[in-house]
Protein backbone atom coordinates (compact mmCIF):
# COMPACT_ATOMS: atom_id res chain seq x y z
CA UNK A 1 0.00 0.00 0.00
CA UNK A 2 3.04 2.35 0.95
CA UNK A 3 5.22 1.10 -1.62
CA UNK A 4 7.01 3.45 -3.53
CA UNK A 5 9.22 2.39 -5.71
CA UNK A 6 12.48 4.61 -6.27
CA UNK A 7 14.38 3.29 -9.12
CA UNK A 8 12.44 5.09 -12.31
CA UNK A 9 13.47 4.07 -15.90
CA UNK A 10 14.21 6.69 -18.29
CA UNK A 11 10.43 6.80 -19.61
CA UNK A 12 9.22 7.45 -15.61
CA UNK A 13 11.33 10.38 -15.05
CA UNK A 14 11.14 12.32 -18.75
CA UNK A 15 8.31 12.88 -21.25
CA UNK A 16 9.61 11.71 -24.43
CA UNK A 17 9.37 15.32 -25.94
CA UNK A 18 11.71 16.17 -23.18
CA UNK A 19 14.34 13.49 -23.43
CA UNK A 20 13.86 14.97 -27.32
CA UNK A 21 14.34 18.29 -27.28
CA UNK A 22 17.00 17.82 -24.40
CA UNK A 23 18.88 15.77 -26.25
CA UNK A 24 18.52 18.45 -29.44
CA UNK A 25 19.76 20.65 -27.51
CA UNK A 26 22.95 18.11 -26.48
CA UNK A 27 23.69 17.78 -29.73
CA UNK A 28 24.13 21.37 -30.28
CA UNK A 29 26.20 22.14 -27.82
CA UNK A 30 28.22 19.10 -28.78
CA UNK A 31 28.37 20.10 -32.30
CA UNK A 32 27.57 16.85 -33.47
CA UNK A 33 24.43 14.03 -33.04
CA UNK A 34 24.41 12.44 -29.82
CA UNK A 35 21.07 10.07 -29.26
CA UNK A 36 20.07 7.72 -25.98
CA UNK A 37 20.70 4.29 -26.63
CA UNK A 38 18.99 1.21 -24.56
CA UNK A 39 22.44 -0.81 -25.02
CA UNK A 40 25.99 -0.08 -24.65
CA UNK A 41 28.85 0.51 -27.13
CA UNK A 42 32.30 1.50 -27.22
CA UNK A 43 31.51 5.25 -28.18
CA UNK A 44 28.53 5.43 -25.35
CA UNK A 45 28.81 7.05 -21.83
CA UNK A 46 26.54 5.58 -18.98
CA UNK A 47 23.77 7.77 -18.10
CA UNK A 48 23.17 7.12 -14.15
CA UNK A 49 19.71 7.72 -12.02
CA UNK A 50 20.49 6.79 -8.09
CA UNK A 51 23.26 4.29 -8.96
CA UNK A 52 20.95 2.93 -11.71
CA UNK A 53 22.01 2.74 -15.12
CA UNK A 54 18.53 3.90 -17.17
CA UNK A 55 20.11 4.64 -20.66
CA UNK A 56 23.55 5.20 -22.87
CA UNK A 57 24.36 8.63 -24.37
CA UNK A 58 26.00 7.85 -27.52
CA UNK A 59 27.86 10.17 -30.25
CA UNK A 60 31.24 10.52 -32.14
CA UNK A 61 33.00 13.17 -30.09
CA UNK A 62 35.60 13.59 -27.61
CA UNK A 63 35.35 11.08 -24.52
CA UNK A 64 35.76 13.95 -22.20
CA UNK A 65 32.95 16.05 -23.90
CA UNK A 66 30.92 13.08 -24.01
CA UNK A 67 30.75 12.30 -20.22
CA UNK A 68 30.29 15.77 -19.66
CA UNK A 69 27.14 15.52 -22.12
CA UNK A 70 26.11 12.55 -19.84
CA UNK A 71 26.61 14.23 -16.51
CA UNK A 72 24.16 16.88 -18.00
CA UNK A 73 21.81 14.50 -18.72
CA UNK A 74 22.27 12.94 -15.37
CA UNK A 75 21.90 16.26 -13.89
CA UNK A 76 18.69 16.77 -15.64
CA UNK A 77 17.08 13.53 -14.21
CA UNK A 78 18.39 14.35 -11.03
CA UNK A 79 15.87 17.35 -10.82
CA UNK A 80 13.23 15.32 -12.94
CA UNK A 81 13.93 12.48 -10.65
CA UNK A 82 13.33 14.78 -7.33
CA UNK A 83 10.44 16.05 -8.79
CA UNK A 84 8.48 12.28 -9.87
CA UNK A 85 9.31 10.59 -6.11
CA UNK A 86 8.33 13.58 -4.74
CA UNK A 87 5.04 13.19 -6.87
CA UNK A 88 4.59 9.63 -6.02
CA UNK A 89 4.91 9.48 -2.09
CA UNK A 90 2.80 12.30 -2.04
CA UNK A 91 0.15 10.42 -4.45
CA UNK A 92 0.85 7.35 -2.07
CA UNK A 93 0.49 9.15 1.28
CA UNK A 94 -2.82 10.38 0.18
CA UNK A 95 -4.20 7.29 -1.17
CA UNK A 96 -3.07 5.25 1.82
CA UNK A 97 -4.95 8.14 3.53
CA UNK A 98 -7.75 7.87 1.55
CA UNK A 99 -8.60 3.99 1.68
CA UNK A 100 -8.22 4.06 5.28
CA UNK A 101 -10.85 7.05 5.66
CA UNK A 102 -12.63 4.50 3.18
CA UNK A 103 -12.29 1.53 5.60
CA UNK A 104 -13.18 3.87 8.55
CA UNK A 105 -16.30 5.07 6.67
CA UNK A 106 -17.32 0.94 6.10
CA UNK A 107 -16.55 0.56 9.55
CA UNK A 108 -18.67 3.38 10.62
CA UNK A 109 -21.32 2.14 8.14
CA UNK A 110 -21.01 -1.44 9.64
CA UNK A 111 -21.80 -0.41 13.01
CA UNK A 112 -24.53 2.08 12.32
CA UNK A 113 -26.22 -0.99 10.55
CA UNK A 114 -25.89 -3.14 13.90
CA UNK A 115 -27.49 -0.52 15.87
CA UNK A 116 -30.29 -0.47 13.23
CA UNK A 117 -31.02 -3.89 13.79
CA UNK A 118 -30.49 -3.79 17.27
CA UNK A 119 -33.22 -1.26 17.28
CA UNK A 120 -35.44 -2.99 14.93
CA UNK A 121 -35.73 -6.08 17.25
CA UNK A 122 -35.34 -4.51 20.49
CA UNK A 123 -39.23 -3.97 20.50
CA UNK A 124 -39.39 -7.83 19.41
CA UNK A 125 -37.09 -8.92 22.56
CA UNK A 126 -39.19 -6.55 25.19
CA UNK A 127 -42.39 -8.14 24.02
CA UNK A 128 -41.30 -11.21 24.53
CA UNK A 129 -39.18 -10.54 27.56
CA UNK A 130 -42.87 -8.90 28.94
CA UNK A 131 -44.35 -12.19 27.93
CA UNK A 132 -41.64 -14.22 30.41
CA UNK A 133 -42.26 -11.69 33.33
CA UNK A 134 -45.73 -12.02 33.16
CA UNK A 135 -46.09 -15.74 33.10
CA UNK A 136 -43.99 -16.30 36.11
CA UNK A 137 -45.37 -13.23 37.86
CA UNK A 138 -49.14 -14.81 37.66
CA UNK A 139 -46.94 -18.46 38.62
CA UNK A 140 -45.97 -16.41 41.24
CA UNK A 141 -49.41 -15.10 42.43
CA UNK A 142 -51.27 -18.37 41.91
CA UNK A 143 -48.57 -19.72 44.08
CA UNK A 144 -48.59 -17.10 46.69
CA UNK A 145 -52.59 -17.44 46.76
CA UNK A 146 -52.55 -21.00 47.26
CA UNK A 147 -50.19 -21.01 49.85
CA UNK A 148 -52.35 -17.92 51.63
CA UNK A 149 -55.31 -19.84 51.18
CA UNK A 150 -53.79 -22.93 52.67
CA UNK A 151 -52.60 -21.48 55.57
CA UNK A 152 -55.62 -20.18 56.55
CA UNK A 153 -57.56 -22.82 55.92
CA UNK A 154 -54.56 -25.37 57.87
CA UNK A 155 -55.17 -22.38 61.12
CA UNK A 156 -59.35 -23.24 60.69
CA UNK A 157 -58.79 -26.50 60.68
CA UNK A 158 -56.64 -26.66 63.91
CA UNK A 159 -58.57 -24.02 65.94
CA UNK A 160 -62.13 -25.85 65.33
CA UNK A 161 -60.78 -29.22 65.35
CA UNK A 162 -59.85 -28.90 69.17
CA UNK A 163 -63.13 -27.73 70.23
CA UNK A 164 -65.15 -30.35 68.32
CA UNK A 165 -62.30 -32.78 69.84
CA UNK A 166 -64.19 -31.71 72.85
CA UNK A 167 -67.65 -31.73 71.49
CA UNK A 168 -67.89 -34.92 70.52
CA UNK A 169 -66.23 -36.66 73.63
CA UNK A 170 -68.30 -35.14 76.26
CA UNK A 171 -71.36 -36.39 73.95
CA UNK A 172 -70.07 -39.34 73.99
CA UNK A 173 -69.53 -39.08 77.92
CA UNK A 174 -73.28 -37.69 78.13
CA UNK A 175 -74.26 -40.86 76.19
CA UNK A 176 -72.77 -42.98 78.82
CA UNK A 177 -74.74 -41.08 81.62
CA UNK A 178 -77.98 -41.67 79.89
CA UNK A 179 -77.45 -45.27 79.47
CA UNK A 180 -76.91 -45.29 83.23
CA UNK A 181 -79.54 -42.80 84.44
CA UNK A 182 -81.95 -45.19 81.96
CA UNK A 183 -80.40 -48.44 83.69
CA UNK A 184 -81.34 -46.55 87.10
CA UNK A 185 -84.78 -45.61 86.35
CA UNK A 186 -85.62 -49.09 85.07
CA UNK A 187 -89.03 -49.76 85.67
CA UNK A 188 -90.17 -46.72 86.96
CA UNK A 189 -92.45 -44.91 85.35
CA UNK A 190 -90.98 -42.23 83.51
CA UNK A 191 -90.95 -40.33 79.55
CA UNK A 192 -89.50 -42.77 78.19
CA UNK A 193 -90.21 -41.31 75.33
CA UNK A 194 -88.02 -38.21 75.89
CA UNK A 195 -85.12 -40.20 76.87
CA UNK A 196 -85.60 -42.12 73.59
CA UNK A 197 -85.46 -38.94 71.87
CA UNK A 198 -82.67 -37.20 73.67
CA UNK A 199 -80.61 -40.73 72.83
CA UNK A 200 -81.25 -39.79 69.12
CA UNK A 201 -80.61 -36.14 69.47
CA UNK A 202 -77.00 -37.29 71.29
CA UNK A 203 -76.60 -40.10 67.99
CA UNK A 204 -76.92 -37.08 65.73
CA UNK A 205 -74.56 -34.45 67.57
CA UNK A 206 -72.18 -37.40 67.00
CA UNK A 207 -72.76 -38.24 63.77
CA UNK A 208 -72.31 -34.47 63.18
CA UNK A 209 -69.12 -34.00 64.90
CA UNK A 210 -67.70 -36.96 62.91
CA UNK A 211 -68.46 -35.36 59.71
CA UNK A 212 -67.00 -31.90 61.04
CA UNK A 213 -63.89 -33.54 61.90
CA UNK A 214 -63.88 -35.50 58.81
CA UNK A 215 -64.15 -31.71 56.86
CA UNK A 216 -61.56 -30.60 58.67
CA UNK A 217 -59.21 -33.80 57.62
CA UNK A 218 -60.02 -33.49 53.88
CA UNK A 219 -59.27 -29.74 54.69
CA UNK A 220 -55.65 -30.32 55.98
CA UNK A 221 -55.17 -32.75 52.78
CA UNK A 222 -55.91 -30.00 50.98
CA UNK A 223 -54.60 -27.73 52.42
CA UNK A 224 -51.24 -29.48 52.57
CA UNK A 225 -49.56 -26.62 50.13
CA UNK A 226 -46.06 -28.07 50.29
CA UNK A 227 -46.26 -28.53 46.46
CA UNK A 228 -43.34 -30.65 46.81
CA UNK A 229 -45.00 -32.99 48.82
CA UNK A 230 -44.41 -36.54 46.52
CA UNK A 231 -46.24 -39.60 47.79
CA UNK A 232 -49.02 -42.33 46.17
CA UNK A 233 -52.38 -40.57 46.69
CA UNK A 234 -56.10 -41.98 46.37
CA UNK A 235 -57.47 -39.65 43.16
CA UNK A 236 -61.27 -40.14 44.39
CA UNK A 237 -60.60 -39.08 47.95
CA UNK A 238 -59.26 -35.99 46.73
CA UNK A 239 -61.57 -35.24 43.88
CA UNK A 240 -64.76 -35.64 46.53
CA UNK A 241 -62.70 -33.15 49.08
CA UNK A 242 -61.83 -30.46 45.93
CA UNK A 243 -65.40 -31.04 44.82
CA UNK A 244 -67.05 -30.12 48.68
CA UNK A 245 -64.53 -27.18 49.18
CA UNK A 246 -65.74 -25.58 45.96
CA UNK A 247 -69.64 -26.10 46.40
CA UNK A 248 -69.02 -25.40 49.84
CA UNK A 249 -69.31 -21.23 49.13
CA UNK A 250 -72.59 -22.19 46.82
CA UNK A 251 -76.12 -23.00 47.69
CA UNK A 252 -77.16 -25.75 49.40
CA UNK A 253 -78.56 -27.94 46.60
CA UNK A 254 -75.64 -28.73 44.26
CA UNK A 255 -75.42 -28.87 40.76
CA UNK A 256 -72.42 -31.59 41.05
CA UNK A 257 -72.62 -34.90 40.08
CA UNK A 258 -69.89 -37.55 40.68
CA UNK A 259 -69.52 -40.56 39.02
CA UNK A 260 -66.27 -42.12 40.66
CA UNK A 261 -64.88 -45.55 39.55
CA UNK A 262 -62.87 -47.74 41.42
CA UNK A 263 -58.97 -46.96 41.07
CA UNK A 264 -55.63 -47.91 41.83
CA UNK A 265 -53.66 -45.19 44.02
CA UNK A 266 -51.27 -42.70 41.89
CA UNK A 267 -47.90 -41.57 42.58
CA UNK A 268 -47.55 -37.82 42.37
CA UNK A 269 -48.25 -34.17 43.96
CA UNK A 270 -51.57 -34.45 45.67
CA UNK A 271 -51.98 -30.50 47.00
CA UNK A 272 -51.07 -29.73 43.08
CA UNK A 273 -53.88 -32.24 41.83
CA UNK A 274 -55.99 -31.24 44.06
CA UNK A 275 -55.53 -27.53 43.05
CA UNK A 276 -56.05 -28.83 39.12
CA UNK A 277 -59.38 -30.37 40.17
CA UNK A 278 -60.50 -27.38 42.00
CA UNK A 279 -59.67 -24.85 39.66
CA UNK A 280 -61.36 -26.87 37.13
CA UNK A 281 -64.44 -27.74 38.55
CA UNK A 282 -64.97 -24.21 40.22
CA UNK A 283 -64.53 -22.81 36.15
CA UNK A 284 -67.90 -25.49 35.37
CA UNK A 285 -69.59 -24.16 38.05
CA UNK A 286 -69.19 -20.58 37.14
CA UNK A 287 -70.10 -21.15 33.06
CA UNK A 288 -73.36 -22.61 34.59
CA UNK A 289 -77.10 -21.24 33.67
CA UNK A 290 -79.52 -21.54 36.84
CA UNK A 291 -80.66 -25.08 36.00
CA UNK A 292 -76.97 -25.93 34.79
CA UNK A 293 -75.07 -29.40 35.57
CA UNK A 294 -71.72 -30.50 36.06
CA UNK A 295 -70.34 -33.87 35.67
CA UNK A 296 -67.12 -35.21 37.43
CA UNK A 297 -66.28 -38.32 36.34
CA UNK A 298 -63.38 -41.08 37.12
CA UNK A 299 -62.16 -43.87 35.49
CA UNK A 300 -59.43 -46.23 34.54
CA UNK A 301 -57.98 -46.05 30.95
CA UNK A 302 -54.85 -48.51 30.12
CA UNK A 303 -52.54 -47.17 32.11
CA UNK A 304 -53.83 -43.76 33.00
CA UNK A 305 -56.46 -42.44 35.32
CA UNK A 306 -58.57 -40.38 33.40
CA UNK A 307 -60.79 -37.40 35.22
CA UNK A 308 -63.61 -35.36 33.13
CA UNK A 309 -65.45 -32.51 34.15
CA UNK A 310 -68.33 -31.38 31.99
CA UNK A 311 -70.74 -28.27 31.84
CA UNK A 312 -73.77 -27.49 30.12
CA UNK A 313 -72.69 -23.85 30.76
CA UNK A 314 -71.79 -21.24 28.22
CA UNK A 315 -69.15 -22.93 26.40
CA UNK A 316 -66.30 -21.38 24.66
CA UNK A 317 -65.99 -20.03 21.46
CA UNK A 318 -62.96 -20.76 19.24
CA UNK A 319 -60.76 -17.53 20.06
CA UNK A 320 -61.47 -17.74 23.54
CA UNK A 321 -60.85 -21.50 23.88
CA UNK A 322 -57.52 -21.35 21.88
CA UNK A 323 -56.43 -19.02 24.47
CA UNK A 324 -58.19 -20.71 27.42
CA UNK A 325 -54.82 -21.89 28.87
CA UNK A 326 -53.21 -18.62 28.56
CA UNK A 327 -51.79 -18.12 32.49
CA UNK A 328 -53.45 -14.48 32.30
CA UNK A 329 -56.13 -14.82 30.27
CA UNK A 330 -59.64 -14.16 32.06
CA UNK A 331 -63.47 -13.96 30.44
CA UNK A 332 -64.26 -12.48 34.10
CA UNK A 333 -64.16 -9.22 35.29
CA UNK A 334 -61.03 -7.81 36.51
CA UNK A 335 -61.04 -8.73 40.28
CA UNK A 336 -63.40 -11.64 40.53
CA UNK A 337 -60.39 -14.09 40.06
CA UNK A 338 -57.59 -13.70 38.12
CA UNK A 339 -57.00 -16.03 34.76
CA UNK A 340 -59.75 -19.09 34.24
CA UNK A 341 -56.96 -21.26 36.37
CA UNK A 342 -56.65 -23.96 33.51
CA UNK A 343 -53.01 -22.94 33.01
CA UNK A 344 -52.77 -24.10 36.53
CA UNK A 345 -54.25 -27.43 35.31
CA UNK A 346 -51.49 -27.60 32.27
CA UNK A 347 -48.64 -27.37 34.47
CA UNK A 348 -50.19 -30.21 36.40
CA UNK A 349 -50.75 -32.12 34.22
CA UNK A 350 -47.27 -31.58 32.19
CA UNK A 351 -45.31 -32.21 35.62
CA UNK A 352 -47.29 -35.59 36.37
CA UNK A 353 -46.63 -36.43 32.57
CA UNK A 354 -50.56 -36.20 31.61
CA UNK A 355 -52.32 -34.62 29.19
CA UNK A 356 -55.22 -31.91 29.25
CA UNK A 357 -57.68 -31.86 26.77
CA UNK A 358 -60.73 -29.02 26.80
CA UNK A 359 -63.16 -29.30 23.63
CA UNK A 360 -66.13 -26.88 24.59
CA UNK A 361 -69.06 -25.24 22.15
CA UNK A 362 -70.46 -22.33 22.83
CA UNK A 363 -73.84 -22.50 24.41
CA UNK A 364 -73.60 -26.10 24.80
CA UNK A 365 -70.98 -26.86 27.31
CA UNK A 366 -67.45 -27.12 27.84
CA UNK A 367 -65.25 -30.67 28.61
CA UNK A 368 -62.14 -30.56 29.88
CA UNK A 369 -60.73 -34.13 30.21
CA UNK A 370 -56.95 -34.86 32.33
CA UNK A 371 -54.79 -37.78 32.33
CA UNK A 372 -52.55 -39.09 34.76
CA UNK A 373 -50.38 -41.91 34.37
CA UNK A 374 -50.70 -44.39 37.34
CA UNK A 375 -47.42 -45.85 36.82
CA UNK A 376 -44.04 -42.58 36.53
CA UNK A 377 -40.66 -43.78 34.98
CA UNK A 378 -38.99 -41.54 37.29
CA UNK A 379 -39.93 -38.91 39.72
CA UNK B 1 24.08 -11.45 -10.84
CA UNK B 2 22.19 -10.38 -7.72
CA UNK B 3 21.19 -7.31 -7.38
CA UNK B 4 20.11 -6.35 -3.89
CA UNK B 5 18.44 -3.28 -2.95
CA UNK B 6 17.97 -2.13 0.95
CA UNK B 7 16.09 0.77 2.65
CA UNK B 8 17.43 2.46 5.73
CA UNK B 9 15.29 5.46 6.99
CA UNK B 10 16.32 7.81 9.74
CA UNK B 11 13.56 8.59 11.67
CA UNK B 12 12.95 11.12 15.00
CA UNK B 13 10.77 14.41 16.26
CA UNK B 14 10.85 17.54 14.08
CA UNK B 15 14.56 19.55 13.97
CA UNK B 16 16.36 16.69 15.63
CA UNK B 17 18.95 16.64 12.94
CA UNK B 18 18.18 13.99 10.23
CA UNK B 19 18.93 15.79 7.56
CA UNK B 20 21.69 17.34 9.02
CA UNK B 21 23.07 13.96 9.48
CA UNK B 22 22.77 12.64 5.81
CA UNK B 23 24.36 15.73 4.53
CA UNK B 24 27.03 14.85 6.84
CA UNK B 25 27.51 11.30 5.86
CA UNK B 26 27.27 12.60 1.98
CA UNK B 27 30.33 14.58 2.78
CA UNK B 28 32.06 11.55 4.37
CA UNK B 29 31.47 8.50 3.63
CA UNK B 30 33.70 6.96 0.61
CA UNK B 31 31.75 4.06 -0.27
CA UNK B 32 32.57 2.51 -3.07
CA UNK B 33 29.56 3.74 -4.95
CA UNK B 34 27.58 7.24 -3.57
CA UNK B 35 25.08 9.29 -5.70
CA UNK B 36 23.82 12.48 -5.48
CA UNK B 37 22.06 13.71 -2.25
CA UNK B 38 18.48 14.67 -2.90
CA UNK B 39 16.89 17.38 -0.30
CA UNK B 40 13.81 18.34 0.03
CA UNK B 41 13.17 20.60 2.26
CA UNK B 42 11.14 24.55 2.51
CA UNK B 43 12.72 27.33 3.55
CA UNK B 44 13.69 26.90 7.23
CA UNK B 45 15.24 23.64 6.59
CA UNK B 46 12.19 21.41 7.48
CA UNK B 47 12.22 18.19 5.24
CA UNK B 48 8.55 18.37 3.15
CA UNK B 49 8.42 14.46 1.81
CA UNK B 50 12.08 13.28 2.60
CA UNK B 51 15.22 13.52 1.99
CA UNK B 52 17.99 10.95 0.14
CA UNK B 53 21.22 9.54 -0.57
CA UNK B 54 22.13 6.03 -2.55
CA UNK B 55 24.79 4.34 -1.97
CA UNK B 56 26.00 0.74 -3.06
CA UNK B 57 28.47 -1.06 -4.39
CA UNK B 58 29.02 -3.80 -7.39
CA UNK B 59 31.29 -6.43 -8.33
CA UNK B 60 31.38 -7.18 -12.05
CA UNK B 61 29.09 -10.10 -12.95
CA UNK B 62 28.07 -10.59 -9.09
CA UNK B 63 26.43 -8.66 -7.08
CA UNK B 64 25.26 -4.96 -7.04
CA UNK B 65 24.02 -3.52 -3.55
CA UNK B 66 22.25 -0.67 -2.84
CA UNK B 67 21.55 0.81 0.34
CA UNK B 68 19.18 4.16 -0.40
CA UNK B 69 19.40 6.02 2.78
CA UNK B 70 16.11 8.15 3.51
CA UNK B 71 14.78 10.68 6.21
CA UNK B 72 11.24 11.21 7.14
CA UNK B 73 9.64 14.57 7.50
CA UNK B 74 9.72 14.80 11.75
CA UNK B 75 7.28 16.78 12.43
CA UNK B 76 3.77 15.67 13.60
CA UNK B 77 1.42 16.86 10.88
CA UNK B 78 3.59 14.72 8.02
CA UNK B 79 2.51 11.22 9.55
CA UNK B 80 1.23 9.62 6.21
CA UNK B 81 4.07 10.47 4.48
CA UNK B 82 6.48 9.03 6.92
CA UNK B 83 4.30 5.46 7.29
CA UNK B 84 5.27 5.94 3.09
CA UNK B 85 8.67 6.19 3.66
CA UNK B 86 8.55 3.98 6.35
CA UNK B 87 7.73 1.34 4.17
CA UNK B 88 9.93 -1.71 3.32
CA UNK B 89 12.50 -0.72 5.22
CA UNK B 90 15.73 -3.01 5.86
CA UNK B 91 16.90 -0.94 8.96
CA UNK B 92 16.06 2.70 10.87
CA UNK B 93 18.72 4.93 13.00
CA UNK B 94 16.40 6.90 15.27
CA UNK B 95 17.68 10.12 15.51
CA UNK B 96 16.82 12.00 19.16
CA UNK B 97 17.22 15.27 20.12
CA UNK B 98 19.41 15.45 23.00
CA UNK B 99 17.90 18.08 24.79
CA UNK B 100 16.30 18.29 27.98
CA UNK B 101 13.33 20.30 26.50
CA UNK B 102 12.72 17.42 23.77
CA UNK B 103 13.00 14.34 25.75
CA UNK B 104 8.95 14.76 25.50
CA UNK B 105 8.85 14.70 22.03
CA UNK B 106 11.83 12.30 21.69
CA UNK B 107 9.37 9.69 23.44
CA UNK B 108 6.01 10.67 21.26
CA UNK B 109 8.44 10.22 17.84
CA UNK B 110 10.07 6.64 18.94
CA UNK B 111 6.29 5.75 20.12
CA UNK B 112 5.16 6.89 16.43
CA UNK B 113 7.66 5.28 14.45
CA UNK B 114 6.74 1.36 16.67
CA UNK B 115 3.21 3.04 15.46
CA UNK B 116 3.89 3.24 11.75
CA UNK B 117 5.77 0.08 11.51
CA UNK B 118 3.35 -1.82 12.75
CA UNK B 119 0.90 -0.18 10.41
CA UNK B 120 3.44 -1.23 7.21
CA UNK B 121 3.88 -4.88 8.62
CA UNK B 122 7.05 -4.33 10.59
CA UNK B 123 8.23 -5.22 14.19
CA UNK B 124 10.36 -3.05 15.88
CA UNK B 125 11.72 -5.09 18.39
CA UNK B 126 12.58 -7.03 14.94
CA UNK B 127 14.40 -4.66 12.62
CA UNK B 128 17.44 -3.68 12.65
CA UNK B 129 17.36 0.02 14.37
CA UNK B 130 19.85 1.87 15.51
CA UNK B 131 19.40 4.97 18.46
CA UNK B 132 21.48 8.15 18.43
CA UNK B 133 21.43 11.20 20.56
CA UNK B 134 22.08 13.96 18.26
CA UNK B 135 23.12 17.80 19.63
CA UNK B 136 25.74 16.66 22.41
CA UNK B 137 27.59 19.88 21.47
CA UNK B 138 24.34 21.83 23.36
CA UNK B 139 23.84 22.78 27.14
CA UNK B 140 21.32 21.14 28.91
CA UNK B 141 21.67 18.25 27.22
CA UNK B 142 20.58 14.87 28.77
CA UNK B 143 23.47 13.13 30.91
CA UNK B 144 25.02 9.95 29.73
CA UNK B 145 23.94 8.53 32.79
CA UNK B 146 20.18 9.36 32.45
CA UNK B 147 20.71 7.04 28.64
CA UNK B 148 22.37 4.31 30.09
CA UNK B 149 20.08 3.82 33.01
CA UNK B 150 16.74 4.49 30.41
CA UNK B 151 18.38 2.30 27.66
CA UNK B 152 20.73 -0.19 29.40
CA UNK B 153 17.79 -2.63 29.12
CA UNK B 154 16.93 -2.55 26.13
CA UNK B 155 17.87 -4.25 22.66
CA UNK B 156 18.98 -0.85 21.37
CA UNK B 157 22.29 -0.60 23.71
CA UNK B 158 24.56 0.83 23.47
CA UNK B 159 23.29 4.34 21.98
CA UNK B 160 25.41 6.43 19.97
CA UNK B 161 26.21 9.97 20.60
CA UNK B 162 26.53 12.89 18.01
CA UNK B 163 26.98 16.19 17.02
CA UNK B 164 25.49 15.81 13.36
CA UNK B 165 26.32 19.37 12.89
CA UNK B 166 29.84 19.20 13.51
CA UNK B 167 30.12 15.86 11.48
CA UNK B 168 31.02 14.02 15.03
CA UNK B 169 29.01 10.66 15.92
CA UNK B 170 27.04 10.14 12.14
CA UNK B 171 29.53 7.84 10.44
CA UNK B 172 29.79 5.94 13.48
CA UNK B 173 26.01 6.10 14.03
CA UNK B 174 25.35 4.51 10.38
CA UNK B 175 28.31 1.61 10.87
CA UNK B 176 26.17 0.47 14.12
CA UNK B 177 23.60 -0.17 11.98
CA UNK B 178 25.23 -1.34 9.14
CA UNK B 179 26.74 -4.13 12.20
CA UNK B 180 23.07 -4.31 12.87
CA UNK B 181 21.83 -4.80 9.80
CA UNK B 182 23.93 -7.19 8.20
CA UNK B 183 23.17 -10.80 10.09
CA UNK B 184 19.44 -9.85 8.04
CA UNK B 185 20.69 -8.88 4.89
CA UNK B 186 23.26 -12.43 4.90
CA UNK B 187 20.12 -14.34 6.09
CA UNK B 188 18.13 -13.48 3.24
CA UNK B 189 20.70 -13.36 0.78
CA UNK B 190 23.60 -15.18 1.82
CA UNK B 191 26.39 -12.49 1.47
CA UNK B 192 29.56 -14.09 3.37
CA UNK B 193 28.43 -18.02 1.85
CA UNK B 194 27.65 -17.17 -1.98
CA UNK B 195 29.36 -13.76 -2.40
CA UNK B 196 32.29 -14.32 0.32
CA UNK B 197 30.98 -10.80 2.28
CA UNK B 198 31.42 -11.10 5.61
CA UNK B 199 30.46 -8.14 8.27
CA UNK B 200 34.20 -6.12 7.85
CA UNK B 201 33.48 -5.87 3.92
CA UNK B 202 30.30 -5.40 4.48
CA UNK B 203 30.87 -2.30 6.32
CA UNK B 204 34.14 -1.74 4.25
CA UNK B 205 32.73 -1.25 1.06
CA UNK B 206 29.81 1.14 2.35
CA UNK B 207 31.78 3.38 4.58
CA UNK B 208 35.16 3.22 2.66
CA UNK B 209 36.39 2.78 -1.27
CA UNK B 210 38.56 0.28 -1.35
CA UNK B 211 39.85 -1.65 -4.66
CA UNK B 212 39.49 -4.80 -5.52
N1 LIG C 1 23.69 22.46 17.91
C1 LIG C 1 23.36 21.50 17.04
N2 LIG C 1 22.44 21.76 16.11
C2 LIG C 1 22.14 20.78 15.23
C3 LIG C 1 22.75 19.51 15.30
N3 LIG C 1 22.24 18.76 14.30
C4 LIG C 1 21.34 19.52 13.65
N4 LIG C 1 21.27 20.74 14.21
C5 LIG C 1 20.43 21.86 13.80
O1 LIG C 1 19.08 21.56 14.03
C6 LIG C 1 18.27 22.12 13.02
C7 LIG C 1 17.45 21.04 12.38
O2 LIG C 1 18.24 20.09 11.73
P1 LIG C 1 17.71 19.18 10.58
O3 LIG C 1 18.77 18.21 10.23
O4 LIG C 1 17.11 19.96 9.48
O5 LIG C 1 16.57 18.46 11.36
P2 LIG C 1 15.57 17.36 10.83
O6 LIG C 1 15.56 16.28 11.83
O7 LIG C 1 15.88 16.96 9.44
O8 LIG C 1 14.19 18.15 10.88
P3 LIG C 1 12.84 17.82 10.08
O9 LIG C 1 13.23 17.65 8.66
O10 LIG C 1 11.94 18.96 10.31
O11 LIG C 1 12.32 16.58 10.67
C8 LIG C 1 19.20 22.75 12.03
O12 LIG C 1 19.26 24.11 12.28
C9 LIG C 1 20.52 22.10 12.30
O13 LIG C 1 21.60 22.95 12.03
C10 LIG C 1 23.73 19.28 16.32
O14 LIG C 1 24.33 18.21 16.46
N5 LIG C 1 23.99 20.32 17.16
MG1 LIG D 1 14.92 17.00 7.69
Amino acid sequence: MFDARDDLTLEELLLPSQVDSAIALLSRLCGTDVKLLHEPNSKATAVEFNLEIVAWLGGDLPEQQRMAAAKLMETLLFHAGKYRLAANLHHNATEANYEQLKQQHAALQASEARYRALSESLQERVDSQIAVIRDSQQKLYESARLRAVGQLAAGMAHEINTPVGFIASNLRTAQEYLSEIEEAIKGEPSPHEVLEDFQCLLTECLDGAARITNIIKDIRAFANIDQTDYRVFDLNDLVRTSVQLVTSELQPCSPITLELAPLPKLPGHPARVGQAIYNAVNNALRALSDDGEVVVTTRLVDEMVEITISDNGHGMGEEILSRAFEPFFTTRDVGVGAGLGLSVVRDVAMDHQGQVLLTSQEGQGSRLVLLLPIARASI
Amino acid sequence: MSKISLKVVYYGPAMSGKTTNLLQLHGQLNPQRKGEVMIMETRDDRTLFFDMLPIGFKREQEIDLRIKLYTVPGQVEHDSTRKAVLSRADGIIFVADSQLSQQENNAISFENLADNLLKVGLDIEKIPLTIQFNKRDLGRIVSEETLEGRWLNTPWWPLTLSSALKGQGTAETFEQLLQRLYPAVDREHALSSRHGITQKTFLEHLTQSSDY
